[in-house]
């Protein structure tokens, strides 16, 4: 390289500085002014560019990168809000709409739906096909409608207590009552809380 | 005062979702076949006692299942994942902090809570969990994640601790280190085991006895805080946020080998719509794209390949079109004729929280070729796929689904599928 001597001081010296699209993008920049409120948005853009291109120049084999030229570019909106217009007097009432699950599920984690099939249950409002809501984790009282797993089947009954014996009727004369001897948590399934029948 | 973890493990965990419906299975053999319904991934007690191992390849037990009449499930993830969730609420209710470490395994924070009676409250939470959910679970319990998942190993092998140990106690600590195998350790893998056995390091009791120092420097560091934490010292803090995945990866092996192009685009595009579907749900954008195709190795006698590749987005995006086309793009890229594939997958990467939604960053610049973001759709869209599974999909994802993967013995959804819930029936008057 040749050096260039020149007689005046300062001024335009041929070659310094940085080479044409030497920069870290790979082409070359300009200065630009940039509100404040977007420099993070900015600093975070160029800095993606930047390891794109560094990628780019590693030439890892795997990576294949889709063309270049951006086709549409868009802006945002303005954010923060505009006043316009009369506010809506209903405004001070708005309140989240009705949700049936807080009304039909206490315990999620605990709630099970299954579908009924049978007609044993015609005197608990229990009709085939219905939906049972059903809790795992309320205790069995007697009085309750229970899943029961009798005989690896699950089935539903009204608990029952009587004369110290535990029982699982069927609301329904044409089916036996069963009398439980084995645990009865071993026998009990869940409880259910609510049928959804459709009509 | 002296910290206490309690890890809380389901027992059997595939079989065990699959019998609070079935309770027709209690007590019989059951096993939970893998993707494909390949290799068996889940076994109840009987089928354990048969002397089936984790993994094997169905084929290879398809005597003793015949014979015993093992009852087989395929996968169904809808139900075990749901499960899961079940049991993660219901353990929350007993510790201010909680760490899923897996679908069927959770570090408590029991530290302060319990310890007057440690054991009684361990039992409490098994009694609410298998109350709750149906599924049996065993509590491990010590000072440190490495003691109480050796206690929750002791508690299962062991059916006279009722489910529940604490290894607070150095001298009962030493009583059980004594006897279990050093390779139990949690952390202790296969290789590591045979070199801790030629340094005459047998029992779980050998490697905690080891001076920590020792140990890093003739294996690592991950064993050395192994050792610490044996005994006593806490060294693995409990990972209570799950951070949303900065990875999502969805993939299958087919039903059958894919030679054409067209079949393994379709399946990929089908693949797609799932990660993207699973990136809207966490409220992600996706800036990287990684798609991958190999052949069986289990198949060497055929031509070998496999190869990916991957593109980082200009926008990064959440849309099923976009990352449809991009795959698309890189198939191409990688796909050669000649192969039979078993395999193919998408891998999304540079994971982010999406920005208000349907805005574009500034600056960011859209490629013009790529379908425009337009979340709204991608919404509806998720909406009517969760009403009626399945029914909307994008039409790179072609009709012909013979590539799927074999589920053939797969339970209803029951917990997740208004038409597939549990059935409860009535017994007849005899």
């Amino acid at each position: 390289m040749t050096l260039i001597k020149t007689e005046t001081r300062g001024g335009a010296r041929p070659n310094a500085g940085r080479k044409k699209g030497s920069s870290v993008y790979g082409e070359s920049t300009q200065a630009i002014r940039v509100p404040e409120s977007l420099i993070p948005t900015v600093k975070a853009l160029l800095d993606g560019r930047k390891t794109q291109f560094e990628q780019l120049a590693s030439n890892s084999a795997a990576i294949l990168f889709p063309a270049k030229t951006p086709g549409v570019c868009k802006l945002p909106l303005f954010g923060g809000k505009v006043a316009a217009g009369f506010p809506s007097p209903a405004d001070d009432y708005v309140e989240k709409s009705l949700d049936l699950n807080e009304l039909l599920v206490q315990k999620p984690a605990a709630t099970f739906f299954v579908r009924a099939q049978g007609e044993s249950m015609l005197g608990a409002g229990i009709h085939p096909n219905d939906i049972l809501v059903v809790d795992r984790s309320i205790d069995p009282v007697p009085g309750k409608i229970v899943i029961c797993a009798l005989n690896g089947e699950l089935t539903v009954k009204r608990l029952e207590r009587a004369d110290g014996q535990w029982q699982l009727k069927a609301e329904n004369p044409a089916y036996t009552d069963i009398v439980i001897y084995e645990a009865l948590e071993l026998v009990i399934w869940g409880v259910v809380t609510n049928v959804i029948h459709a009509l | 005062m002296q910290p206490l973890l309690a890890l809380v493990d389901c027992n059997n965990f595939y079989v065990s979702c699959e019998r609070v419906f079935r309770p027709d299975l209690i007590g019989k053999p059951v096993a939970v076949l893998s993707n494909n319904d390949g290799c068996i991934v889940a076994r109840s007690k009987e089928v354990k006692d048969l002397g089936v191992k984790m993994g094997v390849p169905l084929f290879q037990i398809q005597q003793l299942v015949n014979q015993h009449q093992i009852k087989l499930f395929s996968s169904n993830y809808c139900l075990y994942a749901d499960m899961s969730a079940r049991v993660m609420a219901t353990l929350e209710e007993f510790a201010p902090n909680l760490e899923v470490y897996s679908i069927d395994e959770a570090f408590l924070d029991l530290t302060g809570v319990c310890h007057r009676d440690p054991i009684a409250y361990g039992q409490r939470i098994r009694k609410a969990v298998v109350r709750a959910t149906g599924i049996p679970v065993c509590v491990g319990m010590g000072p440190t994640k490495t003691l109480a998942k050796l206690a929750n190993f002791a508690a299962k092998k062991w059916l006279k601790t009722e489910g529940v140990l604490n290894l607070s106690d150095p001298v009962r600590r030493e009583k059980l280190m004594r006897i279990v195998p050093v390779g139990e350790v949690w952390g202790i893998g296969s290789r590591t085991t045979a070199k801790l056995n030629q340094l005459g390091i047998q029992s779980v009791w050998d490697l905690a006895s080891q001076p920590s120092k020792r140990i890093h420097s003739q294996f690592n560091v991950v064993v050395a805080r192994t050792v610490l934490e044996l005994n006593g010292i806490p060294c693995l803090e409990l990972e209570e946020m799950t951070p949303d995945k900065q990875q999502i990866v969805c993939s299958r092996s087919f039903s059958r080998r894919l030679t054409d192009y067209s079949e393994l685009s379709q399946a990929l595009a089908e693949f797609c719509s799932r990660a993207a579907e699973k990136l809207r749900w966490q409220h992600s954008v996706t800036g990287c794209v990684t798609v991958f195709i190999r052949t069986s190795p289990f198949n060497p006698q055929e031509p070998q390949y496999q190869r990916s590749a991957s593109i980082k987005l200009d926008a990064a995006t959440q849309d099923t079109r976009t990352l449809t086309t991009t795959a698309n793009r890189l198939l191409t890229e990688i796909f050669k004729t000649g192969y039979n594939y078993q395999k193919c997958g998408v891998q999304l990467s540079h994971i982010q929280p999406e920005t208000t939604p349907g805005q574009l960053e500034l600056f960011d610049f859209a490629d013009s070729s790529l379908p425009e973001e337009n979340r709204p759709l991608m919404a509806v869209m998720d909406n009517i796929n969760r009403r009626f599974p399945k029914k909307l999909s994008v039409a790179a994802t072609g009709f012909d689904k013979s590539w799927k993967p074999k589920a053939e013995r797969v339970s209803p959804r029951y917990t997740t599928d208004w038409r597939e819930l549990a059935v409860v029936k009535v017994t007849r008057k005899k």
